[in-house]
Parts: C-alpha cells; sequence; structure tokens
C-alpha cells in the first residue's frame, strides 16, 4: 500500500497518561503537511485555526478529514467499547472498553477548528480527563468564527485601500463608494464585537432558523408516520415500501439537522459570554478594524 | 360540481392526504378535502391506473372551467426542492387545459413565507407571507401549441418571482463552483493510481452510504475521478446553499448527498436541492458550478445563466488573491455596463464573497475556488 500516512510509523499515546499541552503539540505537529501557511503553523497554538489563510494554518477543505485521522492516529482511547444508540442501530456511541484506537465518530469533530478545540472535543467525550484550567485558555468555536470572519472583513477592507489611491476621475469615485461601503460594513461589526449580547443575539438568529427547520422536519416525519399508519390497512405493498423509503430519508434528515442544530446552539450560547482570552482576540481585532476604519475615512470614504 | 369562482377547486396530490391516519380519521380528511373542494390528482406512475387518473382529474378540471369555475394547479407539477421556481422547464398540463377552455384566465401567484428558505411541508411558525399575483389570457389569438403557452405561463410566474425576490431580503441569485487539480499531490495522497488502491478510510469520511455504494460499483480506475467529482459538487453546493442563508458546518461532507446521474446534490437537513454541472473537466482538473436558485444552470439546449472560467495561477501568484482578481475582471469584460474592474471591489458577508459596484452589493451569487495549480471563478447572470 503505497499511502504515506500508513508508511510513517506513529508512536501512539493513551490520552489519559499525558497532558492537553503534550496532546496539543502532538495534534499541531500531526498537520504540518497539510499546512499552507507554513508561518502560521510555526507559531501555531490551542487557538490558531486549522482553516484560512490570514491567521490560520492555511489548511484545505479537502484536508479537514485528515487532521481528524491525524489525531486518531496518534492516541489511544478507553472509550472503544460501540454502544447503539437506542432505536437507531445506524448510530454508536463509545463507551469504556479496552485501550484501543481512538475513533471520532462521524459529525463529532464539527467544532474542533483550532488545536484545542480539538482538545476540547477529546475531552467532552470522555477520551481524556477534564482539565478546566487548559479549557479556560481554549477560545470557543463561536469566538474562533466571529473573530475570522473579522478577519477576513479587514483584508478586503485592505485589499481595496491598497488600489484606491492608484485610480482617477470617475474609477476613483465608483472605489471610493466602495471602500465607504466597506468602512460602514466594518465599523458596524466592530461594533458588534464589542457587544457580547447583541453578538449572541445576532447568532441565535440563525439557531433560531435552525430551530425552526428540525421543528417542521419532525412534524414532517409525523405526517409519514401518519401516512403509513393509514396505509397499513389498505394492503398497498408498493406504497408502503415507498413510504419506509420516505421515513427513513426523513430520519437521516432530522438526524442531520440534529447535527447541524447543535452547532448552532453551541455558537448562539457561547456567543454570550465572553473569557478573558477570547476578549484579548476580540479586542485585538477591533482595534485593526478601527485602524482600517480611520485609513479608509483619510481616503474619503 | 358545484362550480363558484369565488372558491377554487384544489388539485391535491392524492397520496398526500386520503391516507393519513387511520380508517375513521381518513374519512375525517377524504369529507373535509371534499368539502374544500379537492380533486385528487395521482402525479407520479405510467401504468395505465395512472394515466387513466390523470386523464379523469384533467377532464373534471375542464368541465369546472367550461361552467365558470375555478382550478388551483400548481404548474411546476410538485413542489420545488431547491425553493426555486424554473421556468425553463413548463409543463404542457395547463396549455393543453387552456386549450380546451380558451376563454379561461391564468391568475398567476408567486406566494412563499419572507424567511422561506427552502421548500417544507409546514410555514415556520409565525411566519408572514409576500405575494405578487397578475391576470393573464389563456389562449392568445393564433395560438395552438400547449407548449407555447405554458412557456408563456411560466414565463409570468417567473416575473413574478423576480418581483418577489427584489422586495424580499434574501439574495436570489445563489452559485457556487469549485475546481480539482486532480494532478496535485494532496488529490492524489489517498489513490494509489498505478496499484488502482483506495484509502476506503479516508473516503468514507466524505462520502453518505448511498455515495460510498456507488463509488463502490465504479471500475478502479475510474474511483479517483469519481471521487473526486463527488467531492467537487458538494463543496460548489455548500457554497451555493450558504448564499441563500443555509450554512453547512465546514466539513460536513456527510449532510450532502450527490446524484452525479441527476445533477443533484441534496442538502440532507432540509432536503433542499442544488444543481450542478461539470464544465471544465479532462485528466488535469475537475470544474463543477452549482446553481440552488436565481437562474438556470443550463442544458444542451439553452447555455444557462452562469458564468464561469478555469485559470493556471502564475507561479508567483497567490492562488486566493489571483481568483479575486481575475474574477473581478471576468466580471467586468463579462458587462457592457462595467467600465473597468476597478470599479468593482470584493467584500465579505458573513464569510460569503460579495462584489461591491458604487458602494452597493450586488447579486451576482459570487464564488471563487482554487485547487493546486488552478484557480476558478463563477458568477450569475440572470
Amino acid at each position: 500500500m503505497a499511502f504515506r500516512r500508513r508508511e510513517t510509523v506513529i508512536e501512539t499515546t493513551d490520552l489519559n497518561t499525558i497532558s492537553p499541552e503534550e496532546a496539543e503539540k502532538r495534534i499541531i505537529a500531526g498537520v504540518k503537511k497539510y499546512a499552507t501557511n507554513e508561518t502560521n503553523w510555526g507559531k501555531a497554538d490551542a487557538n490558531t485555526p486549522y482553516l484560512g489563510h490570514i491567521i490560520g494554518i492555511g489548511i484545505e477543505s479537502s484536508n479537514l478529514a485528515d487532521i481528524t485521522m491525524s489525531i486518531e492516529r496518534q492516541f489511544l482511547t478507553r472509550k472503544t467499547t460501540r454502544v447503539p444508540v437506542t432505536g437507531d442501530s445506524t448510530e454508536f456511541r463509545l463507551e469504556d472498553g479496552e485501550l484501543g484506537k481512538l475513533r471520532i465518530l462521524d459529525g463529532q469533530d464539527a467544532l474542533a477548528a483550532t488545536p484545542g478545540l480539538s482538545i476540547k472535543m477529546l475531552m467532552d467525550l470522555g477520551h481524556m480527563p477534564q482539565n478546566l484550567p487548559y479549557l479556560d485558555k481554549v477560545v470557543s468555536f463561536a469566538y474562533i468564527t466571529a473573530v475570522g470572519d473579522g478577519y477576513r472583513m479587514n483584508d478586503a477592507l485592505q485589499k481595496v485601500l491598497a488600489k484606491v489611491g492608484k485610480f482617477t476621475g470617475a474609477e476613483r469615485k465608483e472605489a471610493v463608494a466602495n471602500l465607504k461601503a466597506m468602512a460602514e460594513q466594518t465599523k458596524a461589526y466592530e461594533a458588534l464585537l464589542a457587544d457580547p449580547a447583541a453578538l449572541a443575539a445576532a447568532r441565535k438568529k440563525t439557531y433560531d432558523n435552525d430551530k425552526a427547520a428540525y421543528d417542521t422536519l419532525a412534524r414532517e416525519l409525523n405526517v409519514v408516520h401518519d401516512k403509513l399508519k393509514g396505509l397499513t390497512s389498505s394492503n398497498d405493498p408498493a406504497a408502503i415500501a415507498r413510504l419506509r423509503a420516505e421515513e427513513a430519508e426523513v430520519k437521516t434528515r432530522l438526524r442531520m439537522s440534529a447535527a447541524k442544530l447543535r452547532v448552532s446552539q453551541e455558537v448562539a450560547n457561547a456567543a454570550g459570554r465572553r473569557s478573558p482570552v477570547e476578549e484579548a482576540q476580540v479586542q485585538q481585532i477591533r482595534k485593526l478594524l478601527a485602524q482600517s476604519v480611520r485609513l479608509a475615512a483619510s481616503h474619503g470614504a | 360540481m358545484y362550480c363558484s369562482r369565488l372558491v377554487p377547486w384544489s388539485t391535491p396530490e392524492y397520496r398526500n392526504y386520503y391516507f393519513l391516519g387511520g380508517p375513521l380519521r381518513q374519512r375525517m380528511v377524504r369529507f373535509l378535502m371534499y368539502l374544500c373542494r379537492c380533486i385528487p390528482f395521482l402525479r407520479e406512475g405510467e401504468d395505465e391506473a395512472s394515466v387513466r387518473w390523470r386523464q379523469m382529474a384533467f377532464e373534471k378540471c375542464v368541465w369546472l372551467l367550461r361552467h365558470g369555475g375555478s382550478v388551483f394547479i400548481y404548474p411546476e407539477a410538485g413542489r420545488s426542492r431547491s425553493g426555486w421556481f424554473e421556468a425553463k422547464r413548463p409543463k404542457d398540463f395547463l396549455g393543453r387545459m387552456a386549450l380546451e377552455v380558451p376563454a379561461a384566465k391564468f391568475l398567476c401567484v408567486y406566494l412563499r413565507g419572507e424567511n422561506q428558505l427552502y421548500t417544507t411541508v409546514y410555514p415556520a411558525k409565525g411566519e408572514r407571507f409576500l405575494m405578487r399575483a397578475d391576470l393573464i389570457d389563456g389562449v392568445l389569438p393564433g395560438e395552438t401549441n400547449p407548449r407555447a403557452i405554458s412557456e408563456r405561463l411560466f414565463n409570468k410566474l417567473a416575473e413574478l418571482q423576480l418581483e418577489w425576490f427584489k422586495d424580499g431580503a434574501w439574495p436570489r441569485n445563489c452559485g457556487g463552483n469549485d475546481v480539482v487539480d486532480l494532478k496535485s499531490e494532496k488529490a492524489r495522497e489517498h489513490f494509489d493510481l498505478e496499484a488502482n488502491e483506495v484509502d476506503w478510510e479516508w473516503v468514507d469520511r466524505h462520502l453518505t452510504p448511498k455515495e460510498l455504494a456507488y463509488l463502490r460499483s465504479q471500475q478502479p480506475a475510474q474511483i479517483y475521478f469519481v471521487f473526486w467529482k463527488f467531492f467537487a459538487a458538494k463543496e460548489a453546493s455548500h457554497k451555493a446553499l450558504a448564499q441563500s442563508g443555509l450554512q453547512t458546518p465546514v466539513g460536513a461532507y456527510g449532510m450532502l448527498e450527490v446524484d452525479l446521474f441527476r445533477r443533484q446534490v441534496v442538502h440532507l437537513p432540509t432536503g433542499c436541492q442544488v444543481e450542478v454541472a461539470f464544465t471544465d473537466d479532462d485528466a488535469d482538473k475537475i470544474h463543477c458550478i452549482a446553481v440552488l436558485r436565481g437562474g438556470f444552470i443550463g442544458d444542451e439546449d439553452n447555455p444557462g445563466d452562469v458564468l464561469w472560467k478555469v485559470d493556471e495561477v502564475p507561479a508567483d501568484a497567490a492562488a486566493q488573491d489571483y481568483a479575486r482578481e481575475q474574477c473581478l475582471k471576468f466580471i467586468a469584460q463579462s458587462s457592457d455596463e462595467i467600465p473597468s474592474p476597478s470599479v468593482l471591489a470584493f467584500s465579505e458577508q458573513d464569510g460569503i464573497p460579495k462584489i461591491l459596484r458604487s458602494g452597493k452589493i450586488c447579486d451576482w451569487g459570487v464564488s471563487l475556488s482554487h485547487s493546486g495549480r488552478f484557480a476558478a471563478y463563477s458568477f450569475m447572470i440572470s
């Protein structure tokens, strides 16, 4: 087999025998080959996003599964016994068993956007002991995305600022209008970041949409059940089979919808609370955004 | 049958309503449906009984119209799974009906919840609805072809849809694109092309069980290309969905299911369907465009409403920046109204790239992608 990841000999470690800091170092080292921004990788810590080129390691989405698999290859866990989730034999959860290969199940890594959040995921799933002092230093997924959006916005504004001085006449007028719109948008976002309650309210809209989608789907499943109940007495096997297929499809969608809802719920909840480390990151990006807005104003925006 | 212009007869799908619940509830539903003036329709099935059923329902509708009644029909013959009414795929049913009763008129209605992103069985709680409507002739002088009549009707509904989006809060054009460099080291990492071997553990993390079954049924030499087609379709659809407000968590590939035969991608949490097309595929690359709404993706007869380009990134350029610059140039070149790319700028809104012109966000469904040696960009012109 020529796959390079299988050629590499990796020493596996029991997650219960190492500190979160050590696990974090190993996770960062494990993703080096996928980093397209090596400078950011070189100074990566618990809160460096895997994705993104500005402050992130620059890992591409096609390598996201590689991050999870890299973590799985490096660590051993006691959570190795697969237990079917009640009512649906295709879903499993992991419970204590013999020390063995770490397995991160589908969707469990949805919030693991940084090495620190990967460690949090391992702790939340019981693969390693909870370590509150470590978790206090980890920026939540909600703030990783909020701060990341700020950096991307700042980068877009900086790019326009770099060009606007080169234009004259009608072109300059249009470029300044664009700059002005971006500066206003940036200012509004900077104000949003300043207020955790406002940020939480903005994120709650996404949660509300996802919740409405989930509830609607749950009602759709009830309708399918109603139809099945009606058809069972009609002796129409083809129609029953079709409805069974529809029921399975809606159940899959419901499971996916629940997974999506968990992400937006976590984001909505965490956006309203702000730890000191999150506050520091927010202040840093707010400062940059405010500087860019001032610079834009000096260009007539 | 009782006729009245005030309350139209409706044409619901028989299987959706007439078998709800146990025998007692079924009788009650059937009675209520009769009171609510329903002519049950069978939209599926090509067997003799289904065809006869449809013909009878058609004749009932014609009878009602001839006797001064009105009939309420979904012209697209089913619910749109993308949340977009596609005018370029008209159904003949209404054209045929109009020719039977030339004096009848079409009251075209576009009705949609203000926050309705996609098709649902129920509206969200507390939803408000916006409606656009217009009355048009059933048959114009000289019209004899049912398809031509249906096309005219569908075009009117498309106009109403455009008006709805003009007044709504959501962007109309939602498109995406994705390119994969097939020769890149990263793309090949989990495939041994000489030995035709695949790292199934890795592949499994990107596909749904249905996709995986399809991939496993492919010839070994094809698996590599088919996998990256799945991947490009998922990425392009992810971008199109995000533009509509439907965010899929990054890396949640299992939430998007690709049907390469039908050229559709389903967002599993919502059932929302995105249409995809593969454009510049060769031994070096795969490129996919996706359209959720706002326009037509194109087919053999119609070029569609998405413009795209795939370029090789110069060795000294950063792929992301290159894609942005080239995209602005491409948009400017594609329009007589845009004098130069310098009047355009890229902005970010909730992590989604947007184009600004004269300080206003343009609803163009713009999308950027890069992989290895290639950069790709697309936008919609509808």
